[in-house]
């Protein structure tokens, strides 16, 4: 559960970058975020991941008010979170079950349950026979099929990708948003997807948020541009 | 924490120390110099202190006795010494021990002085020693004051202890000095060193934090990298210093037989080194990555 009340931030050199947000997102549902650049999009994904604070309002996931939270909490509640970003962010010296296992060793993990758990989730996104390659050997599709795997790592109830295919072709953006939708689907998890792709949110037919100005502007279900 | 954190923990340490080859060997070896510098000093303090106490006699004061008192008013005189205070140790010399001593040092050189002479052209006298060699002067003065008891002369040698005791001073000042400088430049250079490890594990660091990694398992491994660079300093400088002492004590002091001074055995504080170069190297190690780590320690 998402709750946005009269969420505004503004950065410190006066920038508004959202003003007065309300939004709700239950457990459970896949959510498209859609709107011009500068609109807000991506401040509204920091606020979630508490990278930046609201400036006003109340921000509640789940047992956590996020106004409210102390920096050693913070941690804790990330931990509910797995992020995709635009750019794979991946450790090019790092094979992909490395990259993947790092994720569960950064909480402090157990060896053994890394070792069990990292072929499962490589299975997920399809990856189990890459599990050796780096990075550089895999496409860009691959590569953010491993970001994905990464942030299921730990098994998190939300995921909040920002622009998950803007660095990809429209084929691999499609694959990258049907192993969302499944993930959505079979995994039960909220997803929260960024993004520009008016072909691709008109082709889900799933919730679509609208901002524009730090506003939303738009929020039904179905396709948004058209 | 789990063992497996702790290995995990300890590796990272030693693999980003391994990754900063150049500026960990840096640090090291400054931190390392500091130490030496720092237990050299140390251990001239050390010897100096020892060397001064048994130096201490050199603050004897003789006290010359009357020649015509008989050994009654001898004995008296001695005694009403004994209760001045500041009196360590009195010690009598009869004529004839005198007469001995002279005849000892001199005969060889000067036999035709000792014909026909005996005892009694020397004075008994009395060889006082001070507990306190700072309170000397005032116990002097006392002794000056009993001329007219029968003491007819007090002697005393040139302030000899309290010139070492001003260079030990002037010692440990240069050695507060140069150690406080040593420190910082420590200090420094294991900042910059961590500093650099953190922004080598830029990217690590900041996906960690995505992950919900807490402060502290993102920032030990580079306390552990500072204590790590505190400890092998340490360990080595100890083996430095071990060897240099010894060095100084065999060859230099043989070599150009520096009698007045003696040399205390390594072995005698060789705990105290290493115990003392640990805990400044790890202090050192944890002060200089917790400094260079504060600006991260943010969510
Ligand atoms: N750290 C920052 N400091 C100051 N202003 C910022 C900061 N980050 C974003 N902004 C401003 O806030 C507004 C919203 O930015 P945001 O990044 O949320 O937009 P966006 O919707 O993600 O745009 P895009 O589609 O281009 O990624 C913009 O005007 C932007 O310039
Ligand atoms: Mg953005």
């Amino acid at each position: 559960m998402i709750d946005f009340e009269n969420v505004s931030k503004v950065y410190p050199n006066g920038t508004v970058a959202l003003d007065g947000l309300n939004l709700h997102i239950d457990d459970g549902e896949f959510v498209f975020i859609v709107g011009a650049s500068g609109a807000g999009k991506s401040t509204l994904m920091k606020l979630l991941l508490r990278e930046e604070k609201v400036t006003s309002g109340s921000l509640r996931v789940d047992e956590f008010e996020l106004s409210k939270l102390s920096n050693y909490k913070v941690p804790y509640y990330r931990r509910r979170l797995g992020v995709v970003f635009q750019d794979f962010r991946l450790f090019q010296n790092k094979s992909v079950a490395e990259n993947v296992s790092f994720a569960m060793r950064a909480i402090g993990e157990p060896a053994k349950l890394i070792r069990r758990r990292v072929p499962a989730i490589l299975n997920v996104v399809g990856l189990q026979d890459k599990a050796k390659n780096f990075p550089r050997e895999l496409s860009g599709g691959e590569q953010q099929r491993v970001a994905m795997a990464r942030a299921l790592a730990n098994n998190p109830g939300l995921i909040i990708a920002d622009e998950p295919t803007g660095n990809l072709d429209p084929m691999l953006s499609l694959e990258i948003m049907n192993l969302l939708i499944r993930i959505n689907k079979s995994k039960n998890k909220t997803v929260i997807v960024i993004t520009h792709e008016k072909n691709l949110v008109d082709h889900f037919q799933q919730r679509v948020v609208t901002l524009n100005d730090g506003h939303i502007v738009d929020d039904r279900v179905g396709g948004m541009f058209g | 924490m789990r063992r497996y954190s702790l290995t995990y923990l300890i590796g990272q340490s030693f693999k980003g120390l391994w990754r900063n080859g150049v500026m960990s060997v840096a640090s090291i070896l400054v931190l390392l110099s500091c130490l030496i510098v720092m237990g050299t000093f140390g251990l001239i303090i050390y010897n100096l202190n020892d060397n001064l106490a048994s130096l201490g006699d050199l603050n004897s004061i003789t006290v010359f006795i009357d020649m015509e008192k008989t050994d009654e008013e001898i004995q008296s005189i001695g005694e009403s010494i004994s209760r001045l205070s500041n009196v360590k140790n009195v010690e009598y010399i009869s004529k004839a021990e005198a007469f001995e001593r002279q005849k000892a040092i001199y005969e060889e050189e000067y036999p035709y002085f000792f014909q026909g002479v005996d005892e009694t052209i020397y004075p008994a006298s009395y060889v006082i020693t001070c507990d306190d060699n700072a309170h000397f002067e005032e116990l002097r003065l006392e002794l000056e004051k009993m001329k007219d008891q029968g003491v007819s002369k007090v002697r005393y040698l040139a302030d000899a202890a309290e010139t070492l005791e001003s260079i030990k001073n002037g010692v440990i000042y240069i050695f507060t000095w140069f150690m406080a400088i040593l420190f910082f430049v420590s200090l420094f250079v294991i900042i910059n060193t961590i500093k650099l490890a953190v922004s080598y594990r830029k990217q690590e660091i900041s996906i960690m934090r995505y992950v919900g990694a807490t402060n502290w398992f993102i920032m030990l491994p580079f306390i552990f990298e500072g204590i790590l660079i505190g400890i092998i300093s340490s360990v080595s400088a100890f083996f430095i210093q071990m060897y240099l002492y010894g060095f100084i004590e065999s060859s230099f002091l043989a070599e150009y037989n520096i009698r007045l001074v003696h040399i205390l055995p390594f072995d005698n504080v060789k705990y105290i080194v290493l115990g003392a170069f640990l805990a400044i190297g790890i202090f050192t190690g944890i002060v200089g990555s917790s400094i260079s780590l504060r600006k991260n320690l943010k969510a």
